[in-house]
């Protein structure tokens, strides 16, 4: 059986160059909720404390013999509100909800259809600090800042820890996308209406917050040494809107984002929920090497392999529903069909589709990583 | 005029809608057939869904449309004879997961569809779910889930459906951008999906095959 040659991140590398590694790299997104219940904590205990939430990850890292790389989530929910990342109301375990509770975001319409000129106005940051902010926390503003510090502390220990396994965090960059952070903000039904019957202020946001977006994350991400970010959209696909919209109010600000990360040779990596299927030829308009696209098991990653082939990674995506109720033996099955039709000539990763649910299995999980550490070797 | 109505829903022209409806009850004209023009309306939006030709938001904002003349028509529909509804359907988010996009999306299509709906909202426990199946005797139960934890949940209320011998009385239907066939059979249900309309689709075919039989 052959045996491994390159380093986590050497594969890594390679696969995002779209270069066939020694093996596929193995890059799932953990974080606190399934590594609690993986490890017997409670949600509540993951989600009230940094440091348990990190050692909760960490232990889970072990105990599955590790992977190629770190998918950052050295958070406890709050900080992620605090941090400008989550814009929306909470119910946090331990304190809204049951202990056993994953914590949750509430849909509800909190942003105006006046703020979109606002955020125009003050900046999306100071928009979001000084005013929308209070519109959905309880934190005070000493909370606010003890919350930020004590993520960046977190952070600081996760990647303490990354050295200590010789692997590199996935991104350090992260932004959800303008178009889905103005939808969460104003919950979906409402910004629907915004787009098909007040667009121009939609428009107006969303080229401010995209200028905004690109100016911060550059910073971030060139201070960080890891030349990736990830850019969440939930909510733009065909699944939701026609092209036309998509044409409007997403491909646009998106090409322009990638763009300028591109022109500084930083890869965006797209966390893509829902359906794709009908927007992947867009994508091909992107630079070569340019993106990842992690699919969360809604596309149909196999179709978009034999569209952008040879184009841009592919990150995902053993589906949460198989993790958490499936058998191992479904589940190692699918990884295979996964090496072997997208990981064929190399641009792809292995990871989960979204994120590890709260409830995987623990014979799924170690079926999903042993799949992609040993599958390729047992066939040499 | 009616057909006026029916059209403008379907083309989201929201304004013509509530002018059209409130300028019919003002003429005292019946309001249960104000009600099935805007059904009218829903019914060509989601075959136009079906086909391809309309997306979410169409589905989303028809369906808003809708709730808003219904809201204008509900005092005098409430002094109108009673319609018999389609059918019944009980739906829930059930304990663990508070989202409720998609099962309020459900929840105005059916309605619009000509079903009585009884909407339980979110993190429902099950023995309100269970009582709420006793109490109304539907011929459709509905589980909702953004997030796999809610599995145990719905599997938890559907196995209390059993015990209760309630089970063979309905059909239990499961949705969810997280659902897949795999979790209709983990939780025993007769349908799933990830697309509104198709829930739609079944209970209308579901309903039409009893009728018929």
């Amino acid at each position: 059986m052959a045996r491994e040659r390159m380093s986590g991140n050497e594969r890594l590398q390679a696969a995002i160059r779209l270069e066939k590694p020694d093996r596929v790299p193995v890059v799932p997104a953990l974080f606190p909720e399934p590594a609690a219940h993986l490890t017997g904590l409670s949600m509540a205990q993951v989600a009230n404390d940094n440091q348990v939430a990190l050692d909760a990850m960490w232990t889970v890292f072990d105990r599955y013999g590790g992977w190629d790389c770190g998918y950052p989530g050295a958070y406890i929910p709050i900080q992620m509100q605090a941090a400008n990342l989550y814009p929306m109301k909470m119910r946090i375990p331990g304190k809204d909800l049951p202990d056993d509770h994953m914590f949750q975001l509430v849909e509800e319409e909190v942003l105006r259809p006046e703020d979109y000129d606002r955020i125009c106005d003050m900046g999306f940051d100071n928009f979001y600090y000084q005013d929308y902010l209070w519109r959905i926390t309880d934190l005070t503003p000493d909370d606010l800042n003890k919350e930020i510090a004590g993520l960046q502390t977190s952070f600081e220990k996760y990647l303490v820890e990354c050295t200590k396994r010789d692997i590199q965090p996935f991104f350090l960059g992260y932004a959800i996308h303008p178009f889905f952070t103005l939808s969460l903000m104003r919950s979906m039904v409402p910004f629907t209406r915004d787009l098909y019957f007040n667009p121009e202020p939609v428009e107006r946001a969303l080229k401010c917050m995209t200028a905004e977006l690109i100016q911060k994350q550059l910073a971030i991400v060139k201070a960080s040494g890891i030349s990736r970010c990830l850019l969440t959209e939930e909510r733009a696909s065909a699944f939701f809107y026609p092209t036309s919209v998509f044409e409007r109010f997403w491909w646009p600000y998106t090409q322009e984002i990638v763009d300028a990360f591109w022109s500084e040779g930083i890869v965006t990596i797209f966390h893509l929920d829902q359906c794709w299927d009908k927007n992947l030829p867009y994508f091909k308009n992107l630079p070569k090497g340019s993106a990842v696209l992690e699919l969360d098991g809604l596309t149909d990653i196999f179709r978009a392999k034999e569209i952008l082939r040879g184009h841009l990674c592919f990150h995902g995506d053993v589906p949460a529903a198989l993790l958490s109720i499936g058998k191992p033996e479904e589940v190692e099955s699918y990884c295979k069909k996964l090496i072997d039709k997208v990981g064929d000539d190399g641009g792809f990763i292995l990871g989960v589709g979204c994120a590890t649910p709260p409830n995987v299995k623990p014979e799924n999980f170690e079926a999903m990583i042993e799949t992609g550490k040993n599958y390729e070797f047992s066939q040499k | 005029m009616s057909e006026e109505i029916a059209m403008a829903v379907v083309e989201l022209e929201e304004q013509k809608v509530m002018n059209a409806v409130r300028r019919k009850l003002e003429r005292k004209e019946d309001p249960i057939q104000i009600l099935e023009a805007c059904r009218r309306g829903m019914n060509i939006v989601g075959e136009r869904f079906q086909t391809g030709e309309y997306s979410l938001a169409e589905l989303m904002l028809s369906a808003d449309i809708f709730k808003r003349a219904i809201a204008i028509l509900e005092p005098n529909l409430a002094k109108a004879r009673p319609l018999e509804p389609l059918g019944k359907i009980v739906l829930a988010t059930p304990k663990g997961d508070i989202h409720d996009l998609g099962k309020n999306i459900v929840a105005t299509l059916l309605r619009a569809h000509g079903f009585e709906v009884y909407d339980l909202g979110v993190d429902v426990h099950p023995a309100l779910i269970v009582d709420k199946v006793k109490e109304t005797k539907p011929q459709f139960v509905g589980f909702s889930a953004l997030i796999t934890s809610a599995f145990d949940s719905m599997k938890e209320v559907a196995d209390m459906l059993v015990t209760d011998g309630l089970r063979n009385r309905f059909k239990l239907m499961v949705g969810g951008g997280v659902t897949t066939p795999a979790v209709k059979d983990y939780i025993g249900a007769d349908f799933q999906t990830c697309d509104a309309m198709d829930g739609v689709a079944y209970c209308t075919k579901v309903i039409g095959g009893q009728s018929n039989g």
